[in-house]
Formats: C-alpha cells, structure tokens, sequence
C-alpha cells in the first residue's frame, strides 16, 4: 500500500512501489492533465510538482514520494498560476493543446522563482518542454505577459 | 452544395440531440472526395438555433490542433449575425452521413468556406421574414445583428430564439445574400478559439485519456520490420507478473490501415502492462524487408537519379535545350523518412462485445476506423461506433488507424474494455514515414541568365506503395505540384526514379511538397549564383517569364508572395559578417508561400534570428490561427532541417524516443513574422503549405553567411 498527497489530499493505493507517478495519476486517479509523452523524462508532457518543484512525473517511483506534496495542474490554486492561465488564455496560446499543462507546470515554477524572467531564463527554464505544434513564441510571449501582471 | 432544413426524427438520428427552433443541415460537394453513387440527401453538418437562442454547430472535421472548429463556425456565425458568444461547436461521431470526414491536406477551409457562409446568410433572412411576418412590416424595415432581429422604425427587436421556430416553417431561401468583405463581423477578425478554457486547467479529453468503467490498459510491441509477423512467443514470464491480466497476439489484416502486427500485454496500469512485454519471449520471422538500410538505399536513390529514369512529364525539348545553354549547371539533393513524433502517441480505447463496438480514439479520419474495424470483426461498418477525441497533434500519423485495429482486437480477446497506449518508442518505430527522397536537377540557362531548359528527376518510394506494395517508383499523381508549378520554363521535364518501398510510406505535414521546395529553392538559389544575378531578381523572372495564360494569375501570386517576403525581410541589405538571408518560394494546397530567413553562422554553430513568411491563402479568416499555424511550419520546418532522420538498420527503426529523434525546443525557436497578401481570392488551407519553404529558405541563408552549401537535410543528424 502506498500513501501520496495528492493536491492536498491523501491517498492510499495499491499500487507496486516502482510504478511511476505519471501513470497512477492517470490510471488510478483520473488526473489526466498529466500526459504520458516519451517515458524518459526528454519531452515535459508528464510535468508536476512535488513540493513545489517541478519533475517528470514519468521517471519518479511512487515509492520514493512518501510524505512529499504532489501538485498537478487540476490542483493548483495560486495567483501566479491565474494569471498564467490567464495570459494563455488572452493569448490563445494552445495548438493541439496535449504539452500545455507540462509547459504550464514549469512555468509556474519558473515565475515563483523568477518573477521578472529574460529570454534567457525562459529558454533555460522551458527548454525541456517540447511542443511539436510550435507553440514556441506564444508560450514565450504569455510569460512575459503573465510576469507582467503579477508584478 | 445542398442546404435543408431537417426535422425533428433526422436531427435526432443524425446527432442524437433533441430538435428545437430551427436546424440546417448543409451538404458540401467535395472535390476531392466526391462519394460515388452518394444519393438521397446527407448533411455534412448540421446547424441549429434552439428556441433559447443557442446556436450548435455539429461538425464533422476533426480538431487537431489547426482551429478548423473555429474557423468554420466564424463563417456561419459571420453571415448569421449570431453572437459568437452564443455558438458552440460539437464533433461529429465517425459517420457517413457526415460525407467524408477525413481531416488531411489543408483541404477543410477550401471545401466548407462558401457553403457555411450560405446557411448562415440563408438562417439569417428566414429570421428576418419570421420577424418580419409577426410585425406585419416589410423584411425591408428589418435587420439582423447580433442574435436578433431589429426595426427599423421602432427599435423594438426579437431574438433569435423566440423566432427560431416560426423560422423553422418558412422556405430555405435559394440564394441568400452574402455579405461583402467589409460588412465581416468575425471573418478576417482574431476570434478566441472555443476550445482553449478546458487546456489550461487540463480538462480537454485527448484519446488517451478516454476512461470507461472496468476498462484494462494495454501496451504493445511491434514485429520490428515491415512485411514480417509473429513466429512465436513464450508469455509465461510476462503472465505471472502482478497485474497482468493476458497477453494477446495481434495479427496483421488485409488493410493498409490495419495493425502491423505483434504481441499486446493487458494488465491493470499501463506501466505494468509496458514492463510485462519487456518478459515476453519473442520470434519473429522478419520478412522480406529484414535487410533495409535507409543509408545505402539513399546511395541507390542518388544512382538512380543521376541516370536517365521513366519520364512523367515533358514540354519543349529539354535535351536540346540543355546542349544549346550558354551554361549548364546540375547537382542532386536529398532527404530521409520523418516521424510525425505527435506528442500523444498513438493510443485508443475499445470496447468489443457480441453485439456492440464502440472505439474513442483521436483520429482524423473516424470512418477508416469502421471500414478497417467492420473488416477485422466481419460486422457491418454503421455497427462500429466511433467516437472523435481531441488529438494531441496528428501531421497526418492520425489518419491511419493501425492503433485503433489493435486496440478492438485485445478488447475482442479479453472481453472487457481496453485502452490501448503506445510507448513513445513503438511510436518512433512503428510509423508511415515520410519518403525517403533524392532529386537530381540539371538547367541550362541562356545568355541573359534566364532558364531555358530545366530536367528534374525524382526518386522516392511513393505513399502508393503501402496500399499495392509492388508500385516500385512514384507515378504522375505523386509529381502533381512539379508538374503544376507555374515557373516560365520552355523546356521542362520531370522522371521518375527506381525507389521501392521498405517500411509503410504515409502523408507526413505537406508531404511531397517538403522536398520539392526544398530541391527546387535551393537549386535555383545555385542557378542564380551561376548566373551572377541576385536570387530574388533570378526567382521573379522565372514566374514574369510565364506566358501561359492559365497560369499567369498563379505566377503572379507567387511573385507576390517573393515581393512581399523580401521587403518585410529586408532582402538585399548589408548584412554583418557571418550573417545572410535566404529566400524560397513554394505553392502547395493551393496557397502560396515565401519564406525570408536570417541565419547567422558561427563553425558548424548555425542560429535563426528572423524568419518572414509572406503568405497567400486568399482571403484570411482568422489572422491569429493562421498566424500560429505559420509559425508551427517554421518550427517543423527548422526541426526537419536540423535533426529530423528516421535511419532504419537491418530493416528497422534504429531511432527510438526523442533523445536520438531530436525535434525542436524552445531555446531554437526564431522570431517569426507572418504578412499575409491583402486580396479577395476564396480562402484556402493552412496546416501544410508553410512547411516547403522553410528548409530551402534555411539553406540558402547559411550558404549566404558562411559559403557553405547543403543539399541533404537534415544538416545535423544524429548518429544512431
């Protein structure tokens, strides 16, 4: 049995410890924001946050996440989240829209950490998100939008 | 087209929702799809005001990410005076009473563009008369804005609900007004896409996603190489893992679309059902195709171009055009297989019971699924149910229903719902790649450096190949833009090379048109040079040069697109060391596009600073939309210009995930400009025709920089 907190809630799963979070959040959990894209942690699609940390939910054990915070895009409540959703909203950011939440996920982090980023942080920060629709200067100009909001 | 109303048993039958107040069905004649023996009438989509003023639009196209569920509905809403706010959009089940519903060169805004204009315009002065006859005052002091009927002399109005119904009684109109260019509400308008809320909070269903009770999840793999099959499998250590349900073997059937055959395990998460497969104990026997090395055979396919090939096409007398030049100049270019790499791998789910099928998948073509489904179940095709999900990018990977085959034959064998997951590396190695491609060209210009004689030999293994295997070389059809292209060349001729096929050939985004534009920009970029004249002057003479009347408005617009790219690009100023432009011109899907790129070159270090695309797709409906999909072509255009290579070994994908099938990331990504050409031509596609130009564009810049010139894309790849 295997105990997660789950955007704030706790869960109690049968589930092997080395089955990977993307695929308990899916299967068990119907948290389809997550999305599988490659398995090896080289695309983002799978991006959530364990203590507020984003990580690719596709290489992480659900063993090794005892006591750890996960949030995924269905549990995040912030300002900064908000104004994010907001500016890729105004913007009409989304193609396809499958990478969106990943690139979301690691955009929230980026602006708790950064508030006023440059395109060089951005580049460092989202590089490991990929987009095959080419959503690319979009997402880069709804982050600036997004900063500049929550100044 | 045809345009209806439908009643009330036909509405519920067509989408099983509940008539009300007034509903049209449209059907669009299609060009390219032209049902044989289509009789009766069937409505392609279906449009309805409910008596509370909703206006639902049921449509059949599928979303894959290109906006065509807003972009149409723009049209209707535009002529009907309805409030965008008011209009939501449904897709259509796979059904033929949607008339075809496969979603594929760019073709979707070409087709319904008029006929949804012309039952908004049509749903709008039956509105009119309804208010018309219950004020008793001519249709005349009326008019529509805005989800009601207005008069004129006494400001009183009624909306569009409360007259849905006694409009519902009135006769179609046979020829509704259309509005003109500058009466457009939302046509031509930036407009926010209906789709987008649910991305952001990661609410939109994809087919991956798609969940029913009791349902099991599978993985899969694959016979390695095109054409082998199964010889056997121990599943014992697979089945006595934890969680796994059975292992199921699923076998190739007599379709192009059908799986390519192998092993699935079912388990209850999709991990354990991806581990399990790693316990199988697998022979496969590889078939013909086992000895396939896409290195050597792009070697025969340069041989087979540069040697006379089987003529296509010819006008003028080519060889004597060439002896007579003033000077000759040839060289030969190539290109490998591509992945289409969406980033939602292919994935269904299924559920087959004794009297029922029904399958959600993202697809772009829902009936492929019920006639290769029908096929594999001995059932009839209207028994397959299908359900369209959004899909997590296609490229053309999405209208082949290899996944959906194989996600109803485990169901059919476990005998429960299963959603069936492909790992992003059955993705890489199971694809309908795109061809593998060499071109040979040969020109011949004449004292003043114009072109007098132009021979083009092309060898690929056509998309032809993967519906009747023994097609050995691209035919006619497959030269279609070649063959079109409307450049003033007296002597021209196109041949088609040897080049059968080894794995399964599909449409990949602009398919063809990829290398086309890519051998023949880059050629004339070498022929400019030759001839000591500036590219873009070279490019224009070439169209002016035309003298064909019917070509003469498509030379034009191709010049237009040249003018237009190079002025916003600043073609022809000083660049810094290092630095160059580059310029390319292509007209594909019946819009035409050129490209301006500014590179800068450091070693082998290449950066894009600014990419121009001049476009024109006729008239533009919505900036925005067509604005991000310019942009995703130069992303896919970069990314298969740098890295993008499919290398098959022993006759199979060496490549296996996104580490060594490298596409585009974010810190590659060049500031892009799109200027669209003001005119009043019909509105034509977007999805693939921003593709072609990039890549020869690219290359013509880095030799413009560094002197250094490619002729094989990609620049960069991997060694795998």
């Amino acid at each position: 049995m295997i105990n997660l907190k789950i955007n704030g809630k706790e869960h109690n799963l049968d589930v092997e410890a080395d089955v990977p979070l993307v695929w308990v959040l899916r299967d068990y959990l119907g948290l389809n924001a997550v999305k599988f894209g490659c398995g090896i942690a080289v695309c983002g699609a799978c991006t959530v946050h364990v203590d507020n940390k984003p990580v690719r939910s596709c290489v992480v054990p659900v063993g090794s996440l005892k006591d750890k915070q996960i949030t995924t895009l269905e549990g995040v409540e912030s300002d900064i989240a908000a104004k994010i959703k907001k500016a890729w909203l105004d913007l009409q950011v989304p193609q396809c829209g499958y990478c969106q939440p990943g690139q979301i996920m690691s955009v929230i982090n980026l602006l708790e950490t950064n508030p006023n980023p440059d395109d060089a942080d951005i580049d460092d920060a989202m590089s490991g998100n990929l987009c095959r629709c080419g959503t690319y200067l979009k997402i880069r100009e709804a982050i600036h939008v997004a900063a500049e909001s929550i100044k | 087209m045809n345009l209806q109303k439908v009643n009330r048993r036909e509405f519920l039958k067509a989408t099983g929702m509940t008539a009300g107040g007034l509903v049209m069905g449209v059907t669009v004649p299609m060009s390219l799809h032209a049902e044989e023996g289509e009789t009766g009438f069937h409505p392609k989509v279906f449009i309805q005001i409910a008596e509370n003023g909703d206006t639902t639009l049921y449509c059949g196209r599928a979303e894959m990410g290109q906006g065509i569920s807003t972009a149409l509905p723009a049209a209707v809403a535009d002529e009907l005076e309805a409030d965008w706010s008011r209009v939501t959009v449904l897709q259509g089940d796979g059904d033929k009473k949607y008339g075809s519903q496969a979603t594929g060169g760019s073709r979707s805004i070409n087709e319904f563009f008029i006929p949804m204009r012309t039952a908004g315009a049509a749903m709008r002065e039956m509105l009119i008369k309804a208010a018309s006859q219950s004020w008793g005052i001519p249709e005349s002091d009326c008019y529509a804005e805005l989800h009601f009927v207005h008069n004129k002399k006494n400001k009183k109005k009624l909306s569009y609900g409360e007259l849905s119904s006694v409009a519902a009684k009135l006769p179609v109109p046979t020829k509704p007004a259309l509005k003109s260019k500058d009466q457009f509400r939302y046509i031509g308008k930036p407009l926010t896409r209906h789709d987008q809320d649910e991305v952001v909070v990661g609410k939109r269903t994809y087919g991956i996603d798609t969940k029913i009770p009791g349902l099991k999840y599978a993985a899969i793999t694959h016979v390695p190489v095109y054409g082998g099959k199964l010889k056997s499998v121990d599943k014992t250590g697979a089945l006595k893992m934890k969680g796994v349900v059975d292992v199921v073997e699923v076998e190739r059937i007599k379709s192009p679309f059908s799986s390519l055959g192998g092993v699935a395990v079912v388990a209850d998460n999709t991990w354990t059902a991806q581990q399990a497969l790693k316990k199988l104990k697998i022979e496969w026997d590889l078939g013909e195709h086992k000895g396939y090395d896409s290195k050597t055979y792009l070697q025969d396919l340069i041989k087979n171009v540069e040697s006379p090939a089987e003529k296509i096409f010819s006008r003028g007398d080519v060889d004597k055009g060439l002896e007579e030049a003033a000077t000759r100049h040839s060289a030969s270019y190539t290109g490998g297989h591509l992945s289409h790499s969406p980033m939602e791998p292919m994935a269904s789910l299924a559920w087959v019971q004794d009297d029922s099928c029904e399958i959600w998948a993202s697809t772009q073509n829902p009936q492929q699924i019920q006639q290769v489904i029908a096929i594999f179940l001995g059932r009839k095709e209207e028994d397959i149910v299908v359900h369209v999900t959004a899909a997590g990018g296609a490229f053309g990977r999405k209208g082949k229903c290899d996944y959906v085959h194989e996600a109803a034959a485990i169901s059919k064998a476990v005998g429960v719902p299963v959603q069936l997951t492909w790992s992003r590396e059955e993705d890489m190695r199971t694809g309908y790649y795109h061809s593998i491609n060499a071109q040979h060209l040969e020109a011949g210009l004449d004292k003043d450096g114009n072109i007098s004689a132009w021979l083009q030999r092309a060898a690929f293994p056509s998309i032809g190949s993967t519906f009747n295997p023994s097609l050995d070389r691209a035919n006619e059809r497959d030269f279609t833009r070649p063959i079109a292209h409307p450049y003033g060349i007296a002597n021209y001729k196109l041949e088609s090379g040897h080049a059968p096929a080894h794995t399964r050939i599909g449409w990949y985004r602009a398919v063809y048109d990829i290398f086309y534009g890519f051998a023949t920009n880059v050629f004339t970029d070498e022929l400019a040079q030759k001839a000591g004249i500036d590219t873009l002057t070279f490019l224009r003479n070439i169209y002016d040069n035309n003298k064909d009347p019917v070509l003469a408005k498509s030379a034009s617009r191709c010049r237009g697109v040249l003018d237009l790219a190079a002025k916003k690009g600043s073609w022809g100023k000083k660049m810094p060391k290092n630095h160059g432009l580059g310029i390319a011109v292509h007209y594909s899907y019946n819009s035409y596009l050129a490209m301006l790129v500014h590179v800068e070159t450091k070693g082998d270090d290449i950066k894009v600073h600014r990419v121009d695309c001049a476009v024109d797709c006729g008239l533009v409906l919505n900036p925005d939309i067509a604005t991000a999909q310019m942009e995703g072509a130069v992303v896919m255009g970069l990314s298969l210009s740098l890295r993008e290579d499919v290398t098959f070994r022993d006759g199979a994908v060496v490549n296996s995930n996104y580490h060594d099938y490298p596409v585009l990331r974010h810190n590659e990504m060049p500031e892009v400009h799109v200027h669209f050409v003001d005119n009043d031509e019909s509105p034509t596609g977007l999805g693939e025709p921003g593709v072609p130009t990039f890549a020869p564009a690219f290359i013509n810049a880095i030799y413009a920089a560094s002197g250094k010139r490619y002729r094989s894309i990609p620049i960069k790849p991997m060694s795998v």
